[in-house]
């Protein structure tokens, strides 16, 4: 018996498995999370009310409402440069319409939405922001983009984060990403202390700060 | 992470919208919203207003122009945006200084002026999550949890309305020593005027008024300003002491923050440096006259001694601007 085989027979399952499976639930996030609006779709019916959008004007506007009678409205963003529209309650953030709602998963929690940590940061109409604490209501008509997008337009600061360990658990490297990516955006060739003052709200356990300052500025020249 | 409470939002168009909206009762009004969603998410209050007016909706508030001898900033300029004003940053580097210095960069480019000048002063007795302690700035009890515990950022020049929670603002020292009016919807307030101890607000606003813009006076030229705080963390943090010196060439304003309920000006040490050419002694001698009235609590001494250094270094760096 092979040591893999072994190895299958007491875990019931390979680690090459369990990888691969674990893709599968990444991959499948965003049609999951449609396919349970489309379902909780079920327990919502349309009605139309009349709505005091501003104290003076009132206008008539339908609005969803949950069998709880919990209003939803509809959220409309351009996301990584694609419209998406979900629904939303008043009281959610704009980091629970985008995770539950679109399936942006690059949107972390450190800091228990203190706005301690970083690592829900996305680049709303050009500014690096915490999702945590915006409201999703007030994000309507936005142009988003998160960590995700970085990897469709091959952006030099992905091969520049792996090439120089940037990441060990990972878990916040998302929002160091997109942090720096609205640096780059704004000052394209960025000193030390830039990127210090930039990547100042952005917490990282594992202590690869100095990682971060090298791929920034190898990301800087093109990645090189 | 926990879920907000679920409230009603109204966009304002207009300031007039929004005060309409106020005077309805049971509402507030959310600027960048960095202090307020954090303290209705761990329920720091006993409870919250039902519905929620957002002032990011109204056209042209977030200006930042010099207009007759005045710098005026709209109440919803961003803080990164005041800090990376040119203009801001050359005449008026106090106040530059300290929206840089303010909270993290993230949290700069959401909050906004009117915003940091009006937040809840901050204790950790009356930040705990849940109204754990329900303290005498909620309005239900007499008790200050701070006098008889652990009190080591607490106010050092006594308490106020038996209140000993300190005022975390950043760019309040700046404003006042930088003699700023503050324009609300119903009047004009000087900014030194401008905070109170309220249940449980840290102004003198009332419930239906709203800050529209601050002015600045342009100071006279060759006058000097300087920001310095200290902090446990230098990139994300509330400061332990912060300080904001103005110099011109016939006097000094200075004013230290989180040392009290309110920003507080130091006058003796104004008097003593004002005309004088700053040395590092008389700068020494002025930061022992700014604590010369502090009173310290149980665990805070060592805050005395922090506050004299921190208005040490900001004089020198206002004069060797």
């Amino acid at each position: 018996m092979s040591s893999e085989e072994n190895n299958k027979k007491t875990s019931g399952l390979t680690r090459r498995e369990f990888i691969k499976d674990a893709g599968i639930v990444v991959g499948g996030a965003s049609v999951a999370s449609m396919a349970l609006l489309s379902a909780c779709k079920g327990d919502t019916k349309t009605v139309t009310q009349t709505v005091s959008t501003t104290v003076n004007k009132t206008v008539t506007k339908t609005v969803t409402v949950a069998e709880d009678g919990v209003e939803l409205t509809d959220l409309h963003v351009i996301l990584n440069g694609e419209p998406r529209v979900c629904h939303i309650e008043a009281n959610w953030t704009l980091r629970d319409a985008l995770k539950e709602g679109m399936g942006v998963i690059s949107l972390k929690d450190m800091c228990n939405g203190c706005g301690a940590c970083g690592s829900c940061s996305a680049i709303v109409n050009g500014r690096p922001i915490l999702t945590c604490m915006a409201l999703a209501v007030e994000c309507d008509g936005a142009e988003i983009e998160t960590a995700e997008h970085l990897g469709v337009i091959n952006h030099p600061l992905v091969n520049a984060y792996a090439k120089n360990f940037c990441a060990q658990c990972g878990y916040c490297t998302p929002g160091f990403l997109i942090t720096a990516k609205a640096l780059l955006d704004k000052k394209p060739n960025p000193t030390d202390e830039d990127i210090i003052d930039a990547l100042g709200g952005n917490i990282c356990r594992c202590g690869t700060y100095p990682q971060h300052i090298i791929a920034i500025k190898e990301a800087a020249k093109g990645g090189k | 992470m926990k879920t907000l409470e679920i409230f009603e939002h109204i966009n304002a168009k207009s300031f007039e919208d929004a005060v309409a909206a106020l005077q309805k009762g049971n509402a507030e009004v959310v600027a960048g919203g960095t202090d307020l969603i954090g303290t209705r998410r761990f329920n720091v209050l006993p409870s919250n207003p039902a519905t929620l007016i957002n002032l990011k909706t109204i056209p042209n508030a977030d200006y930042i122009k010099e207009e007759g001898g005045f710098l005026k900033i709209g109440a919803l300029a961003k803080l990164e945006d005041i800090a990376e004003n040119d203009i801001v940053k050359k005449k008026y580097a106090a106040l530059a200084e300290a929206a840089h210095k303010t909270a993290s960069p993230h949290l700069r480019e959401m909050g906004t002026i009117g915003g940091n000048i009006c937040q809840l002063n901050r204790c950790w007795f009356f930040r705990k999550d849940d109204n754990y302690y329900d303290c005498l700035r909620k309005g239900n009890t007499k008790t200050c949890f701070a006098l008889t515990s652990d009190n080591r950022y607490h106010s050092i020049f006594g308490m106020e309305k038996m209140c000993a929670a300190v005022n975390p603002s950043d760019t309040a020292p700046a404003l006042v020593a930088l003699d700023a009016s503050i324009v609300t919807t119903k009047r004009t307030i000087k900014a030194e005027e401008f905070w109170a101890v309220a249940i449980p607000g840290s102004t003198v606003l009332d419930s239906d008024e709203i800050v529209k813009e601050i002015q600045i006076p342009t100071p006279a030229s060759g006058s000097k300003s300087a920001f310095k705080k200290l902090a446990i963390r230098e990139s994300i943090d509330f400061p332990i002491v912060n300080c904001a010196v103005l110099i011109t060439s016939s006097g000094a304003r200075i004013c230290m923050n989180a040392v009290h309920n309110k920003p507080r000006r130091a006058t003796d040490a104004e008097a003593l440096i004002s005309g004088k050419t700053i040395t590092e002694e008389l700068a020494t001698q002025a930061g022992e006259k700014a604590v010369e009235k502090a009173v310290a609590m149980s665990n805070n001494k060592w805050k005395i001694a922090a506050t004299a250094g921190i208005v040490k270094e900001t004089i020198l760096a206002a004069a060797n601007a």
